[in-house]
């Protein structure tokens, strides 16, 4: 009896020993992926042009809001500018133009912080329910892991900000139900619709945030879901008619008209199969802890977050979309499979009885010791099998070339970058990799022969234009979008081409309308490309 | 009543309700809009899926009685 007992406890000693050692490898390899993401950042901080196509409009709608002035404009009247997002994250940047001028370095910034902000939630939403200082701790490295969010982190873009105040959103709604306190319990409301509200005038995806965190509060509490669906709206929308009239119905066509893209279900498929590629490790757990709360406990905000989040990610098909529309559904993942983790820890699974636990749960009750012995080893080795996963780096320099030598790993992406997606989904960000001295002395050569012509210069990104103190001319995505949906005319600009009004005319990925190009391609001739980050950069004179 | 959490049947119920209706409005774009090409879309697919889903979900709550959701 004393025998068995001493064996009992010696076979729990070494399985917590085994436990610590795993969880402390798990732990070493997420915060090297932390580290590649620190490097990544300061890297692109230090960038001076577009990195990731489109960033540089982002800067000019922050410059137009820090001189007052809406993005939302008429694209048939020059400059033929205008803006599809919603303002807030270029309201935020603002600022930083009265101090540093047009610059990029803040906007990544801006971007990179929010990113650490959504960790620290996710680590403290996971900490507050399953009070597991290790698995909170992994669940936050884990979403700074994913190859998804490295790679738009730290750009000069708007997306994480919103996946920061939705996150923001669902943790002070999690438990402001059980706040006895009315003053604080007000408090918690308020400031959840508040961030509800930020992440959509931040980027209009945050509809199905809104929609998940009104459900959770209607389920708990019908008569405050209604209340807080009737202040959303009411405040949501008298934002969206007043921006709409401050802009004479600019903001309606551009934000919502023009975002309307062909949907292709092969770039969904594509990208859903990605996405459990590099994130099943977590997901499955993620899964079950949503199948767990639906039919053995009560709901909580983050299943149905992930649920609506998940869904929404469907819309990574549409024209323009890509892998970055389920970083919400990452984060979620994180928060889930953390407290999937933590409870399998803790040994904090209950079942409430009903037709279902009779027949899956009780006739397994026995092997319950088995199963949470069996945790301590499975829920660390999931966190490793992710971290092999998502391996991203780069294979270049006195660091991580020895290191990817070690791992057998060579570069499959630009400039000397290893990326386990492998780059097989359409919609998947071909970026991650860090940029060199050559790429910004390809930049400024370009900059070079924006300032040679005393003409506009047409340029597909606006790095050069900004930095070489010209006009920027048009936003040639939005142009596509509003083309693509019957809503561009394109005659005042295609007149100028057609008279070689432009000095000079620099090409990328020819994102503007067919018409547009048909005119270039009539009134301007191939001079000479040139080479940055890793992509060929057309220069065309008039002929 | 309203100051209530619902049970996990009275949300059976909504999501199933919010499946079948959701189906029949998807189903009834080409019903009201026959000029239209190419029959049920994969954008359509995708939204009968994620509404059959929904019902069938409603369906394996209901059962769960007066459980709070």
């Amino acid at each position: 009896m004393i025998q068995a007992a001493a064996k009992t406890e010696n076979t729990q000693s070494a399985l917590i020993s085994v436990n610590r050692i795993l969880m402390a490898a798990a732990l070493v390899i997420l915060f090297f992926y932390f580290v590649v993401y620190v490097v990544y950042a300061a890297n692109l901080i230090q960038f001076p042009f577009d990195y990731d196509q489109g960033e540089g409009f982002e800067l000019v709608d922050t410059i137009l809001f820090s001189q007052g002035k809406w993005p939302y404009l008429d694209t048939n009247v020059y400059p033929f500018y205008s803006s599809n997002y919603p303002p807030l994250f270029h309201v935020i940047a603002a600022p930083f133009v009265w101090f540093f001028g047009p610059a990029y370095w803040y906007g990544r910034l801006l971007g990179f912080l929010g990113t650490l902000v959504t960790a620290w939630a996710i680590g403290y939403a996971v900490y507050r329910d399953g009070q597991h200082k290790l698995v909170a701790i992994l669940s936050g490295l884990a979403f700074l892991a994913s190859n998804t969010v490295y790679h738009i982190g730290p750009l000069f873009r708007q997306h994480m900000s919103m996946v920061m105040f939705e996150m923001l959103a669902v943790l002070m709604l999690a438990h402001a139900n059980e706040i006895v306190d009315k003053q604080k319990r007000r408090r918690a409301f308020i400031a959840g619709i508040v961030f509800i509200i930020a992440a959509g005038y931040t980027k209009q995806l945050a509809y199905a945030t809104a929609i998940a965190a009104l459900a959770f509060l209607f389920i708990r509490n019908p008569r405050r879901g209604i209340i807080s669906a009737l202040i959303l709206a009411l405040v949501g929308g008298a934002i969206f008619v007043g921006i709409n009239v401050a802009t004479n119905g600019q903001w309606w066509l551009q934000t919502v008209a023009a975002n309307v893209n062909d949907f292709y279900p092969d770039q969904t498929m594509g990208l859903f199969r990605l996405w459990f590629g590099l994130h099943g490790f977590l997901l499955i757990p993620a899964v079950l802890y949503v199948i767990y709360e639906f039919y053995f406990d009560r709901l909580s905000i983050y299943s149905l977050w992930f649920v609506a989040a998940t869904a929404n990610s469907i819309l990574s098909g549409k024209w323009g979309a890509g892998d970055s529309y389920f970083a919400t559904a990452i984060a979620a993942m994180c928060v889930l499979s953390g407290l999937f983790a933590a409870r399998t820890l803790t040994g904090q699974w209950h079942f409430a009885p009903n037709y279902l636990t009779r027949f899956l749960i009780n006739p397994f009750r026995r092997f319950a010791p088995l199963l949470m012995s069996a945790g301590f080893v499975i829920i660390p080795l999931l966190y490793i099998g992710y971290g092999r996963a998502v391996l991203h780096m780069p294979t270049t320099g006195a660091v991580f070339e020895p290191l990817s030598q070690i791992l057998g790993i060579e570069a499959n992406a630009r400039n000397g970058f290893y990326d386990s997606a492998g780059r097989i989904a359409g919609g998947y960000a071909d970026i991650g990799h860090l940029t060199t001295q050559a790429d910004i002395d390809g930049g400024n050569a370009i900059v070079d022969l924006v300032k040679s012509t005393d003409k506009p210069v047409l340029s597909e990104e606006a790095a050069f234009n900004l930095l070489a103190g010209k006009e920027v001319i048009t936003n040639p995505t939005q142009l596509l979008n509003l083309a693509n949906n019957e809503s561009y005319d394109g005659s005042a600009l295609i007149a100028m081409i057609e008279n070689q009004e432009f000095g000079l005319i620099v090409l990328r990925a020819q994102f503007y309308p067919p018409a547009i190009l048909r005119a270039i391609g009539d009134a301007y001739s191939h001079e000479e490309e040139v080479a940055m980050n890793g992509f060929n950069y057309i220069i065309l004179r008039p002929k | 009543m309203l100051k209530k959490s619902l049970t996990k049947r009275q949300l059976g119920l909504l999501l199933f309700i919010g499946g079948v209706i959701g189906f029949i409005g998807i189903i009834g774009i080409d019903v009201l809009d026959v000029g239209r090409e190419g029959g049920i879309g994969p954008a359509q697919r995708i939204a009968l899926g994620l509404m059959v889903a929904l019902a069938l979900i409603g369906l394996t709550l209901i059962p769960m009685k007066d459980t709070p959701a």
